[in-house]
């Protein structure tokens, strides 16, 4: 194609996208009445079809008006009504009974008109800042909170993906859709990340993909980029091409959006840039000490260099650190003793001891070893050496505290461990000043998911609501498991107002996921009761507050937050 | 873009959104290169196609009146039809449902939205590799 006719191409292009504006302008009008309606909870049966028709309509179109946002979020809705259209289908005696839907659903139709408002924006490039305050409101959530996992789709056709996308940002990924055709900005913006980015492509464009990771990506960082492939074949031909090409993951139809969506978050932490541990130096060489800190913390490790040993005990408590690195050799103190003083508090009876030590005889380190330590590295240790040995031993000490710390099915924390989180925030609340929300969530009739569809899909449906919370919250969150379906949220320096959005946020997006079992689908809600945790003297009456919070919710109606009121609110105090 | 230069050259696309049509229109003729064909419904397709003597059909599943499966019933029984490759366009694209598409003796499916600057790459691409 010449030049003179790509620009006559992208003109046409650009005029059909405008009457397609104007054309979704009136279709989100058309259902902001339906919206009203179902607020009304008048909505009639040949109303729930035709909105449910038009949602149909949008979500296979706007894209391909260039209008993406819209159409995803359309098909949201639309598999959100489906149930609702197909039982009703089935059912013609109700057929002059308004449908009742939930009010959450007339909200999401309002927000159309937002995305449609934001595609005329996009596609007017002159005007880009004309509504500054609306992609300000979409971004000031991600200022608050959100250590949110990047998942980028490259493809030569997006019809595909973008579906897949739009479930996958359910699960509150940050997900974007890149045409390989057009990748620069891909790279462009790939290239200033820190963190890890799931690449996501179809199996087709497999081999178009890691050829571009291994063009614009330098080998050694391929690591946070790993590609997850997704194909319609599950045979072992099909995987093993799939494997030597280099896929780090592959998914095939039909897909289980659960499984893949937390893989996709184990890649991203396993992958992350993020401090893969926390070293504890203890060495009275400054100048060597602190080489190695410099060392281990280019290579994306936490360190604490002690120099004197009469302050090692408190750095211990205030830095917990995953391993120590001794020096054995100190010149007023024996690393040995100063190994076996550790073990006296039961609290680091686990915590790995390394000895940097210039000792190669096998007799002596043995001694060393009874006496306390774990491991030795004869100085003097390249650089190389010792950033492989020191990551691979904060590795397995993480694993096995998390096997120790952590629920087996979420991986969230254990019961015992998530309440001494909710004292030890209290404790900080009081030494900083800041205010901090504990918050107790709970699954809707979970017992009804379990009885109906297994207790398989009963599990499923935990872990998903798991790693919600772990995409939505910040990582100075902490998040445990309390009970069977109950979960505990420590949220550090947050007021509650901001809070219940925060948490409304999620429990409006799980509401939304779609859980499939067989050919039937269904949908789970969750209640949750917010507490101050300042407003109590201790961590255990804090809890006792967001669970009463918790029960008047669910009592004034599920799907909800509450936030605990003080009965004894006193003004003098 | 270069033209593979086998014998698809003329594709019959029946969909009942205007605007789809329009854009359909340049994504298969100004950026793919083949003759096209645009049909508002199952029955104008029907009344075009033997005149028309496409290479390849895409059919939007979701039509009032006659839709996709139906409509290819009714081209199957025309003789210039007879045995097109034939495509559908879907937003819907649930496992069961492309298998039955598929068991209807669809050459693939396409999911909508497409991409109207590689549509006619992606058409190619099921082309070759079924056809």
């Amino acid at each position: 194609m010449t030049a003179a006719a790509h620009d006559q191409l992208q003109k046409r292009l650009k005029l059909l996208q405008d009457r397609f504006i104007e054309r979704a302008q009136s279709d989100v009008e058309t259902l902001g009445h339906f919206a009203r309606q179902i607020e009304q909870q008048q909505l009639s049966r040949q109303d729930l079809v035709e909105c449910y028709q038009l949602l149909h309509r949008m979500a296979g179109s706007a894209g391909t008006f260039g209008l993406p946002e819209l159409g995803a979020a359309a098909r949201s809705i639309e598999n959100q009504l489906r149930t609702v259209v197909e039982a009703k289908a089935r059912h013609a005696e109700w057929q002059d009974a308004p449908v009742a839907l939930p009010a959450d659903i007339a909200m999401q139709i309002h927000e159309l008109t937002a995305l449609v408002q934001k595609g005329t924006d996009e596609t007017k490039p002159e005007s880009t800042h004309a509504h500054p305050r609306l992609h300000q409101a979409e971004n000031a959530y991600e200022g608050s909170h959100g250590m949110k996992v990047q998942v980028m789709a490259l493809a030569h056709n997006t019809g595909y993906l973008s579906n897949l996308m739009a479930d996958l940002q359910g699960y509150g990924f940050a997900c974007e859709l890149i045409l390989l055709q057009e990748s620069e900005a891909a790279i462009k913006s790939l290239n200033k990340r820190s963190g890890a980015t799931i690449l996501l492509c179809q199996d087709s464009d497999l081999a178009d993909v890691l050829g571009f990771r291994s063009d614009h990506i330098e080998k050694n960082e391929h690591r946070r980029f790993p590609v997850v492939g997704i194909g319609r074949q599950n045979t072992f031909e099909s995987l093993y091409h799939v494997a030597e090409q280099g896929a780090t993951a592959y998914f095939s139809e039909p897909l289980d959006m659960p499984a893949l969506a937390e893989r996709i978050e184990s890649l991203a932490l396993e992958r992350g840039s993020r401090p893969q541990g926390r070293v504890l130096i203890v060495d009275d060489d400054k100048e060597l000490g602190e080489r190695y800190c410099l060392v281990l913390n280019n290579a994306g490790m936490k360190t604490k260099l002690v120099s004197d040993p009469t302050k090692m005990m408190s750095a211990l408590s205030a830095f917990e650190p995953d391993i120590v690195l001794m020096d054995v050799q100190l010149r007023a103190h024996s690393g040995v003793t100063l190994a076996r003083m550790i073990r006296y508090e039961p609290r680091w009876l686990g915590l790995p001891i390394v000895y940097l030590s210039s000792e190669d005889n096998p007799e002596t380190q043995l001694d060393a070893l009874a006496k306390g330590a774990d491991e030795f590295l004869v100085k003097p240790v390249t650089d190389e050496y010792l950033i492989r040995s020191v990551r691979i031993r904060c590795y397995r000490a993480r694993q096995l505290s998390d096997l120790m710390n952590r629920d087996s099915l979420t991986g969230l924390l254990k019961h015992s461990l998530i309440k001494q989180e909710v004292e030890r925030e209290l404790a900080r609340c009081r030494r900083s000043g800041h205010l901090s929300c504990v918050v107790m969530l709970d699954l809707d009739h979970f017992k009804k998911v379990n009885d109906t569809w297994g207790h398989g899909q009963g599990d499923i449906v935990i872990r998903t609501l798991a790693h919600l919370l772990r995409n939505r919250l910040r990582e100075s969150d902490t998040i445990g498991r309390y009970g069977g379906e109950e979960f505990l949220v420590v949220l550090s320096d947050c007021p509650t107002e901001q809070a219940k959005e925060l948490i409304d946020d999620i429990r409006a997006r799980f509401s939304e996921l779609v859980f499939t079992s067989g050919d039937d689908s269904f949908q789970v809600t969750m209640s949750a009761g917010i507490a101050a945790i300042n407003d109590f003297p201790l961590a255990s009456e804090a809890i006792e507050a967001a669970d009463q919070a918790l029960y008047e919710r669910k009592q004034a109606g599920r799907n909800g937050v509450s936030v605990y009121q003080r009965q004894d609110e006193n003004q003098d105090d | 873009m270069p033209y593979e230069g086998n014998e698809l050259n003329k594709v019959l696309y029946v969909e009942d959104d205007a605007d789809i049509r329009a854009i359909a229109e340049l994504a298969l003729q100004d950026v793919g290169g083949f003759s096209a064909k645009l049909c508002s419904s199952g029955a104008e397709a029907v009344e075009v196609a033997p005149g028309f003597q496409p290479d390849l059909i895409l059919l939007d599943v979701m039509m009032p009146e006659m839709d996709g499966p139906e409509t290819l019933k009714a081209l199957r029984k025309i003789e210039a039809t007879q045995t097109t490759p034939v495509i559908f366009m879907t937003a819907r694209i649930q496992r069961t449902e492309i298998d039955e598409y598929l068991s209807l003796g669809a050459l693939g499916v396409i999911p909508k939205p497409f991409d109207p600057m590689t549509l006619a790459d992606e058409i190619r691409r099921i082309y070759q590799e079924l056809a």
